[in-house]
């Protein structure tokens, strides 16, 4: 038996088990791709519409680190250049968490130890992940190329663009196969790959908008961008990648090769041995969900520094296509002298308000997924019954939900009024217009509540649906597509716009209190009343 | 008056199709340590969880510690310790961590015990639970039901998983509780020796219903004695003897091979083989009192039979 033994058998199993999610990645790789041709094909119609926004674009370092680099008005490239950002990110997380599964993941879950009692050879299922993982990252480029050839785009470029993408892929499924062999759960696997990929794609985001590309050339995600396909065209720039893959490839091999089934160079950290404040409700879920929330409060910091970047745009709203202004001014109410950029300013607090709608929609899934792991049974025998535990989670997340919009707030305030604005007025009042939304985003999570005691089994599924509906087809995206305007039941819509200077009224934050109030007592009292478990 | 602890009559609770239990009784008096035997899929779990408050029965009673299990579940669950069939903890949390949870949700924790449990059952408490094997987290939740000074202790097959050593940790500490006399204790379980070797009485399940209950003298008075001796007689006066041995009422399976004999008999006939065979002039005596496994295997050969009965 030599070290490759069995490898094709592994490789059959993961393909088996892709089955359920590549196609999913695929899908939605080639669906980016041609939405995004489709949004430039309509809102760009005429050469002199497309010129306007090239030129918008290419005078804001926002909007040009988010598609990277510059534009030109072509639509090819304009289409890669408004997709690759999303796809190249989407395509090397598809294969990294496709290496780590089978990998690492297999081997702590003990899957390969059985494989590995029969016919296994050590470095088999290194092999067959990569195999695998490569054929996922190559079909999603490749699905790519054939979808944009196919509605007409340049041959070339839409197989450079392909090609891109599934360098893409493959760099990070390397990177994975690294990490894999490093750490020794799949937990921390992933978080190095995750980690290697944000710090890539900030690399690449920061070398774009302050021009310093040189940051391009060291990001895996950057070697993508500076294929500029359609355009230029450098596909010998994928070099780079190839040799970058080949190398770490061989790293992970002599790593697999080397070391005992089930132990990693990076050992696990330890945990405290006692936690004498660890009683009641309200700690435990602390200190069980405290991560997610600092997580979600670093980023949502990230995202409002950048935001507040983007106040310098807020004044080019004046000289963007009237269209999208228009669907601004549709949607976003408040008084018309409030002008373009409090509106721009409103459009942006609301965006974060539904980002953040997510987080209790979390919260509440984390309880149901305690109770289908088990992992509340034995708390249940304490006096901390169901009642007590659920309302635990439940006080966290209203203040956790508060806690993060008053960062958004206070964060996205600050930079804005010290790029643009008025240190002295602005700051409060964007704070001001973002905690008005608390409300809003806590009656999405009483909504979530009510589904998980009275419907459990469901309760997840209604969970994304409700947020999606909100966030995605709600306010924000809706009009600036000019796809819908508003629904009585979306909430945030019913929030003064005090930002541009409407009135405050506090009846709709009131309503929408004492409606979630219900909601979470009636959420409550289902749950009391059903089996747990 | 003293209420027995766990009082449970006519349970039945269903999913959807599946009847789970199906007219249960089981009665724990306080200071015992109460065998609640079945195999796999009987429904101890579901008995546990109704106890518990997790599940509502759908007919029948129960009562826990003189209240109502669903509706007086958290000012009960303050007297009572529990340890689920299958411990699941948060992987992010140190088996410290959650014992000191446990422990100090339930009130208060004598910490000195809790050292001596972790140190007995070799935990490392530093170690984070996603690290865990299935026998350590067993060990995590045995610990702090152990450590707390619970009236009710109520373990759900708390030895799955564990190795033999703890397993025999695991059996000197409800010893030790036993002794004490003051604990109550409910072990579900469907290893028989652990049972035997720990438990004061023994209600044993199948299919949702309870087919014995009683102290193990009693449950071993309707089982059989196996008896081995070695006779002084000679080969030929062998068969002779034995057949007189072999017409007692209660003697079963007699077999003689190289001047052995061997039998099995009934609690009631043990006195007139013991003095069948001392007339014949014994020479050693081998004797095994019946397992729980025979009584076990006794009502599946009734059921069994039953089944076969009514098939025809
Ligand atoms: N939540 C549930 N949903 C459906 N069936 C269940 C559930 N819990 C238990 N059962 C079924 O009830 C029966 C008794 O299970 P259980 O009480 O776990 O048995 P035991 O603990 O004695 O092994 C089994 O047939 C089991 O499949
Ligand atoms: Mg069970």
């Amino acid at each position: 038996m030599n070290a490759l033994t069995g490898t094709a058998r592994s490789a059959r199993l993961a393909l088996r088990r892709e089955r359920g999610i590549a196609p999913w990645w695929i899908i939605l790789l080639v669906a980016l791709a041609l939405v995004m041709v489709s949004y430039i094909n309509r809102n760009m119609s005429t050469p002199e519409l497309m010129a306007t926004y090239t030129t918008m674009i290419n005078r804001n370092s926002f909007f040009r680190a988010l598609g990277g680099g510059f534009v030109v008005p072509e639509l090819g490239y304009m289409a890669a250049w408004r997709s690759g950002g999303f796809l190249y990110v989407l395509n090397g997380l598809a294969a990294l968490m496709a290496v780590v599964r089978y990998t690492r993941a297999d081997e702590e879950s003990g899957r390969i130890e059985l494989l590995r009692a029969g016919v296994l050879g050590r470095r088999a299922p290194l092999t067959a992940a990569l195999l695998v993982a490569g054929g996922v990252g190559f079909a999603g480029g490749a699905a790519t190329t054939i979808a944009l050839i196919g509605i007409g785009l340049d041959p070339a470029g839409s197989i450079v663009y392909g090609a891109a993408i599934t360098m893409a892929g493959w760099v990070f499924g390397a990177i994975a196969a690294v990490a894999a062999q490093l750490a020794q759960t799949a937990r921390t696997a992933r978080a190095i790959g995750l980690s290697v990929l944000g710090i890539a794609y900030i690399l690449r985001y920061a070398g774009d908008a302050s021009g310093q590309y040189w940051m391009k050339y060291i990001s895996p995600i950057g070697w993508s961008h500076l294929v500029e396909p359609y355009w230029s065209d450098r596909w010998w720039l994928l070099a780079i990648p190839a040799a970058v893959t080949a190398a770490l490839t061989a790293i992970a091999y002599r790593l697999a090769g080397r070391r005992d089934l089930g132990a990693g160079l990076i050992h696990e950290r330890r945990g405290p041995a006692t936690a004498p404040g660890l009683r009641g409700p309200i700690s435990l879920s602390w200190r069980l969900h405290r991560g997610l929330l600092i997580t979600w409060a670093a980023g949502i910091a990230c995202f409002a520094a950048a935001a507040g970047g983007v106040s310098t745009l807020a004044y080019q709203f004046t000289e963007a296509p009237g269209v999208t202004v228009d669907n601004l001014l549709k949607a976003f109410g408040g008084s018309l002298g409030g002008g373009a950029v409090d509106f721009a300013l409103w459009a942006i607090i609301l965006i974060f308000a539904h980002v953040i709608a997510l987080y209790p929609v979390l919260m509440v899934q984390r309880l149901r997924a305690d109770e289908i792991a088990g992992r509340a049974e034995a708390v249940q025998a304490t006096p901390m019954t169901r009642l007590r535990w659920a309302a635990g989670q439940l006080v966290v997340t209203g203040l956790g939900t508060a806690a993060l919009l008053a960062v958004a707030g206070v964060v996205f305030g600050t930079f804005y009024a010290f790029l643009v604005g008025d240190p002295a007025s602005d700051i409060a009042r964007l704070l001001a217009g973002t905690l008005g939304t608390i409300p809003a985003a806590w009656l999405v999570g009483a909504v979530c509540m009510l589904a998980y005691g009275l419907v459990p089994r469901a309760s997840v599924a209604i969970g994304w649906i409700i947020w999606i509906a909100v966030a995605v087809v709600g306010r924000a995206a809706g009009p600036l597509y000019g796809l819908w305007g508003g629904t009585p039941f979306e909430p945030f819509h019913y929030i003064p716009n005090t930002v541009a200077g409407a009135p405050f009224d506090p009846a709709p934050a009131l309503t929408m209190v004492a409606l979630s109030a219900l909601l979470l007592g009636g959420g409550l009292l289902a749950l009391r009343r059903r089996d747990f478990g | 008056m003293m209420t027995a602890p766990i009082s449970v009559s006519g349970l039945v609770k269903t999913f959807g199709r599946t009847r789970a239990l199906d007219g249960l009784d089981l009665t724990v008096d306080t200071g015992e340590v109460h065998g609640f035997l079945g195999p796999n899929g009987a429904g101890k779990s579901t008995t546990i969880r109704i106890l518990l408050g997790l599940l509502c029965a759908d007919a029948g009673t129960a009562r826990l510690l003189g209240g109502d299990p669903w509706d007086d579940a958290t000012r009960l669950h303050s007297r009572l310790a529990y340890v689920p069939g299958d411990v699941t903890l948060w992987p992010g949390l140190s088996g410290g961590e959650v014992i000191d949870l446990l422990l100090q949700s339930r009130g208060g924790a004598d910490r000195a015990r809790r050292q001596e449990l972790i140190e007995r059952f070799d935990l490392d408490p530093r170690v984070k639970a996603r690290a865990y094997s299935k026998g350590n987290r067993q060990k995590v939740a045995l610990i702090a039901a152990l450590a707390s000074d619970a009236e009710l202790l109520i373990l759900d097959e708390p030895t799955a998983g564990l190795d033999p050593l703890m397993e025999a940790v695991f059996r000197d500490v409800v010893r030790e509780t036993r002794r004490r006399g003051d604990r109550t204790v409910l072990l579900s379980s469907h290893i028989l020796t652990e049972v035997e070797e720990l438990c004061d009485r023994v209600t044993i399940i199948r299919d949702g219903r309870t087919i014995d209950t009683g102290s193990l003298p009693d449950l071993r008075h309707l089982t059989r004695t196996s008896i081995q001796a070695e006779l002084s007689a000679s080969p030929g006066e062998l068969s002779g003897a034995t057949g007189e041995l072999a017409e007692l009422p209660g003697v079963h399976d007699l077999r003689t091979e190289n001047g052995l004999v061997r039998f099995d008999v009934e609690a009631d006939a043990l006195g007139p083989a013991l003095r069948c065979l001392a007339s014949l002039g014994v020479r050693s005596l081998v004797s095994r009192p019946p397992t729980l496994e025979q009584v076990f295997l006794r009502h599946y050969d009734r059921a069994g039979a039953a089944r076969a009965e009514a098939a025809r």
